[in-house]
């Protein structure tokens, strides 16, 4: 691996948004910068803002509102970039899947890298989906 | 050869303006304008050239004629004050008048004087700003007043009266830098407070002749002073040799009894300087169209206060007098400094920005070491230059959008690219290394130790002008000018003059070293004779010992390195194609922008398309002139009195 | 001549190399004394690197400008520190880097951008003016501006300076970005108006202003070490000392508004500031 897959790899800065989570899922997102799991050991940061982010990570099924603002963001990530859909609603819309106002999972409007399954998901599993985004962003 | 050059300088822009006058076409005056510019211009370059000589005019009784002048002068004062019941402009009127009269008729003062003119390395600088600036400013307002009028939908052209006077100032602020007979000096004063009324009253709009008849009265308490100050000198030293301005400075006279009469010319220079508390005329002479400004602000009228101020520098060197100006000074460098931070119209921040850099001059003359002195000189080219540039650039930004508010020159590059360059450029010269003004503001800093007061008020001074002078020009860049898009055409008229002063900005700005050594030292030692306090080497500024220090070396200013570096700055990313971006993409709106990269427009509540609007911080409520001046004024005013109380106390 | 050229390239090519280790112990530190285990000290520079690699995207091509002065006078600024020069004309230049921060700020349409940039503006109005009080004070102390000066004294400079010492301790809490005083744009594990005046930067230009902040870092260094520049090392460790009272100050406070660090710096900084000078001026006199 050349330097600047390296340093991709090592320094995953991450954008959380939320679609119309029930927060489970952001509460896991939360949970995995606590000193238990500390992911900025592995030079995660969660920034708040599109255009310093490398990694998307996304929670909760798209809406007709969020839709919007969540290919506003996408489009304003840099390349290169992934996407993580975090939970079993971002992945397909979960128990939301055929409510009124839902369009689906997040890959009805953005291309997604990696889905992460779980009702809610597991810190470790966020992780986990995450060093597999990372493999994909060093390949990119 | 002098007889012709003295009455080119002085003469020529009276017979011009007679001239102007009298011709309707604007063609026909647009040549007589640029002639005399030229000739002012090429007259006082031959000037300088030829170097200091003393003159006194012969032939005609020019005492008399000046005498009369004078009368004139103050009588039509009296007469402004009746037609417009502004009882102040009567009071000082008469107490000018009166004095002047009783010192004529019953005291039968003979005023006379050999040499009446002394021209001396300073005043050649002097005369050089006006020569040069004032014309410059003149060819702009040609145009600008076409414009103006057209703007205004006056059937009657008034453009050659307002030329006349515009025209007229040139000559008797070259007089004024040129006299050495006080009482005549006195009388160019007075011709310059009448040009400025006649100037600022143009519009003849209520506000405009409020405002005009503010800075007359001002301006005629001043006068008074002078007045007062000749009465004094002559009573005391009985006659008119003790009239002359060289003797004054020259140490020719007592030092208990020069101290009064020095006190209060340097007030009648505060007025002129507008220094606090007397700021509010030139910021009332704001409503008078743009050329006055740039006229009383860079070249002449204030520039004759400060003038006054250096010129008797050698006459309180030493005493408390000196501090106590230093200290008001720079206690108005700071004050306006604030204010101009809640100043939210483009020409209001460049008044009180003129107003600090006059007080910043005034309090390097009050610290009176030939390092200073040397800041002072500098500061007033410097300034002389940018603010032109500055207020000829308001002006034109004036004419192209029909507003004065800083916030509405957003986005000025799209319509604008080329006033917007220049006027940027104009704001950098005011406060970035390695520009002029913050040479100047250097010399003055390292020199300022001398009155600790002083460089503490520097100090904080100089970080606020950084606030305001940033915050303008942020908003004026907000849009960068693409490539392609169409330069605006201005009027020669309007670019010729931007043009000389941005390259005067760099050229001046550049060459000071040698500048300095061949030409302003000598201005320097015309005021404080001093070692050699710049030394330089092929490209550096070093402050070098002067007398009152030990160390060798106080500071050092590697000019060209630092213009190198900006050119360097400037170009390198036009080589770094690679890092050019790629793609613009909009603003971070938490991803509810609507619409593509230039997008101001977010979805609100109910998916409504909203606008957002940008701006600056004015601090309206802690740094606001009503909040401010009360107690800014009441400290200016308690400093001018120990500033004149430092006289009194000496002849106790 | 050539001494001060090798001179100039080491410090090119070393500042951001110290100045990127720096900010890699301050996230190791930080991260401890969170209880975590934090990021490898070399992480500043993958970071760097990473950023380096993304997609050259902007918001106006102006910003790109800008970014890029505020990296050049902040370079000149070290130079001028290592070479020795003017210290009131570092501080200006000094100023001036800050200004290009903050116009890169303003050439943009973004309101994070705007309030992080008028923030910047205020944070210079801060700390602009103890800096300069700084510079006099040296000329009161050794009667020069130049740094070469203090190098020649044998008494350090915070004997007789340390209230101006404390006041730019001060100074280097609002120069750092850190708690109390990150009000403009904040580092990693904390956020003020998104990212303040650099949220529009992103990718390479984002990487240009990482690389200002290292020259930056260790030019406050510099800095500080000349309170005790004979010898120079004891300097070199008291600024060390100092950034890791930072660190801790960081993570102990919570963040100020922008008036109350005006207003502080304003009254506190600048009556240290100006005791210190005038004491040194009844003391001493002008010499």
């Amino acid at each position: 691996m050349g330097l600047m897959q390296t340093s991709r790899v090592k320094s995953p800065w991450i954008l959380h948004f939320d679609n119309s989570s029930c927060n489970g899922c952001d509460i896991e997102v939360l949970a995995c910068l606590t000193p238990l799991y500390d992911v900025e050991r592995f030079g995660m940061v969660n920034m708040g803002n599109p255009k310093h982010a490398d990694i998307l990570l996304i929670t909760g099924p798209v809406n007709r509102r969020t839709a919007r603002v969540l290919k506003n963001l996408y489009d304003q990530v840099p390349d290169p970039k992934v996407v993580v859909a975090v939970g079993t609603c971002a992945s397909t819309a979960g128990v939301f899947h055929n409510c009124y106002n839902i369009l689906g999972g997040v890959d009805k409007v953005i291309p997604v890298d990696v889905y992460v399954p779980g009702c809610s998901v597991r810190p470790e599993a966020i992780i986990d989906g995450v060093v597999m985004a990372l493999q994909k962003l060093a390949s990119l | 050869m002098i007889d012709e050059m003295m009455a080119i300088a002085i003469l020529l822009p009276v017979a011009a303006g007679l001239l102007i006058l009298a011709i309707r076409n604007y063609y026909a005056r647009n040549v007589v304008v640029v002639a005399t510019s030229i000739a002012l211009i090429v007259n006082s370059v031959l000037l300088s050239i030829n170097g200091p000589f003393t003159y006194t005019p012969e032939g005609v009784n020019w005492g008399l004629f000046i005498t009369i002048l004078d009368y004139a002068i103050l009588l039509f004062y009296l007469y402004i004050g009746f037609t417009l019941r502004n009882w102040l402009v009567v009071i000082f009127a008469f107490t000018q008048l009166v004095p002047l009269a009783y010192f004529e008729f019953i005291m039968k003062a003979h005023l006379e004087l050999s040499p009446a003119f002394v021209v001396d390395h300073l005043s050649l600088v002097m005369t050089l700003i006006i020569s040069i600036i004032g014309s410059l400013i003149c060819i702009f307002a040609l145009r600008y007043m076409y414009d103006h009028e057209h703007h205004a939908h006056l059937t009657k052209s008034r453009q050659s009266r307002f030329l006349f006077w515009l025209v007229l100032f040139l000559g008797a602020m070259n007089g004024l830098v040129f006299a050495n007979n006080l009482f005549w000096l006195y009388f160019f004063w007075e011709v310059t407070t009448l040009c400025c009324y006649q100037l600022i009253s143009h519009d003849r709009t209520q506000e405009a002749i409020n405002n005009a008849a503010r800075a007359l009265w001002m301006n005629a308490t001043g006068g008074t002073a002078f007045i007062l100050a000749i009465i004094y000198l002559y009573v005391t030293q009985g006659g008119s040799s003790a009239l002359s301005l060289q003797t004054l400075i020259g140490g020719g006279i007592q030092a208990s009894v020069v101290l009064l009469p020095v006190a209060l010319l340097c007030y009648t220079g505060f007025t002129k300087a507008a220094q606090m508390p007397f700021q509010s005329w030139l910021l009332g002479a704001m409503v008078a169209p743009t050329p006055v400004s740039a006229l009383l602000h860079s070249s002449t009228m204030v520039k004759a206060g400060v003038y006054l101020v250096l010129r008797l520098a050698p006459a309180f060197a030493g005493t408390y007098l000196s501090i106590a100006i230093a200290i008001a000074g720079a206690f108005t460098f700071f004050a306006t400094s604030a204010l101009a931070i809640s100043q939210t119209t483009g020409k209001r921040v460049l008044a009180y920005s003129t107003i600090a850099n006059l007080g910043l001059i005034i309090a390097c003359t009050g610290i009176n070491t030939p390092l200073s002195v040397a800041a002072a000189i500098l500061l007033i080219i410097f300034h002389a230059i940018s603010k032109g540039l500055l207020f000829l650039c308001a002006g034109t930004i004036e004419h192209q959008i029909w507003s004065r508010e800083i916030e509405d020159m957003e986005g000025l590059a799209a319509k604008a690219p080329l006033t917007t360059l220049i006027t940027a450029v104009g704001i950098l010269s005011m406060f970035l290394p390695p520009f002029g003004m913050l040479l100047g503001k250097w010399i003055a800093l390292e020199a300022a130790y001398m009155v600790p007061l002083a460089a503490i008020l520097f100090v904080l001074a100089s970080t606020l002008t950084i606030v305001f002078w940033t915050k303008w020009l942020g908003r004026l860049l907000q849009v960068l000018p693409k490539l392609g898009w169409p330069l605006e055409r201005l009027s020669l008229s309007y670019s010729a003059p931007l043009w000389t002063l941005l390259i005067g900005i760099f050229a001046v700005g550049i060459g000071v070293g040698p500048i300095y050594q061949n030409f302003l030292l000598d201005a320097t030692n015309n005021v404080v004779s001093g070692n050699q306090i710049f030394a330089i080497g092929w490209n550096n500024l070093v402050l070098t010992s002067a007398s009152f220090i030990q160390r060798d070396i106080l500071g050092l200013f590697p000019i060209w390195p630092l213009y190198l570096i900006l050119v360097v700055a400037l170009l390198l990313p036009l080589l770094l194609i690679g890092l050019k971006p790629t793609e613009l993409r909009p603003v971070y709106l938490c991803g509810e922008q609507v619409g593509g990269t230039d997008t101001d427009e977010w979805s609100a509540e109910a998916d409504q398309k909203t606008k957002f609007l940008l701006g600056g911080y004015y601090f309206q409520s802690s740094l606001g002139e009503k909040k401010v001046n009360p107690w800014a004024n009441t400290i200016a005013i308690v400093l001018l009195v120990i500033m004149i109380g430092c006289g009194v106390i000496v002849i106790c | 001549m050539l001494e001060q050229f090798i001179l100039v390239f080491a410090t090119l090519v070393g500042a951001p190399l110290a100045g990127g280790l720096l900010f890699g112990i301050d996230r190791k530190i930080t991260a401890r004394l969170q209880g975590r285990y934090g990021p490898p000290v070399i992480q500043p520079f993958y970071d760097f690197f990473k950023l380096l690699g993304k997609e050259h995207i902007a918001v106006s091509r102006l910003q790109f400008i800008w970014i890029y002065g505020y990296l050049v006078f902040m370079v000149v600024s070290l130079i001028f520190l290592v070479l020795k020069s003017d210290i009131l004309l570092l501080v200006f230049l000094l100023g001036f880097a800050g200004v290009s921060l903050v116009l890169g700020g303003f050439s943009t349409k973004s309101p994070y951008a705007h309030f992080g940039a008028n923030r910047e503006l205020l944070q210079i109005m801060a700390y602009e003016p103890v800096l300069l009080l700084f510079a006099i004070g040296v000329y009161a102390q050794n009667g020069s501006f130049l740094i070469s000066e203090i190098f020649k004294q044998d008494k350090p400079l915070l004997f007789s300076l340390w209230p101006l010492f404390l006041a730019v301790l001060y100074v280097l809490t609002i120069k750092m970005r850190k708690s109390p005083f990150d009000i403009a744009t904040s580092h990693h594990g904390h956020q003020e108006i998104v990212k303040g005046v650099t949220t529009e930067y992103s990718g390479p230009y984002f990487a240009l202003f990482h690389l200002a902040e290292w020259y930056e870092i260790v030019l406050l260094l510099g800095i500080i070490s000349l309170f005790w520049a004979n010898p120079l090392w004891v300097g070199i460790l008291i600024a060390l000392v100092a950034f890791l009272l930072e660190l801790l100050v960081d993570n102990i406070a919570a963040r100020m508004t922008a008036r109350w660090m005006v207003r502080l710096s304003w009254s506190i900084g600048l009556l240290l500031g100006v005791i210190n000078i005038a004491y040194i001026y009844l003391t001493k006199g002008v010499s």
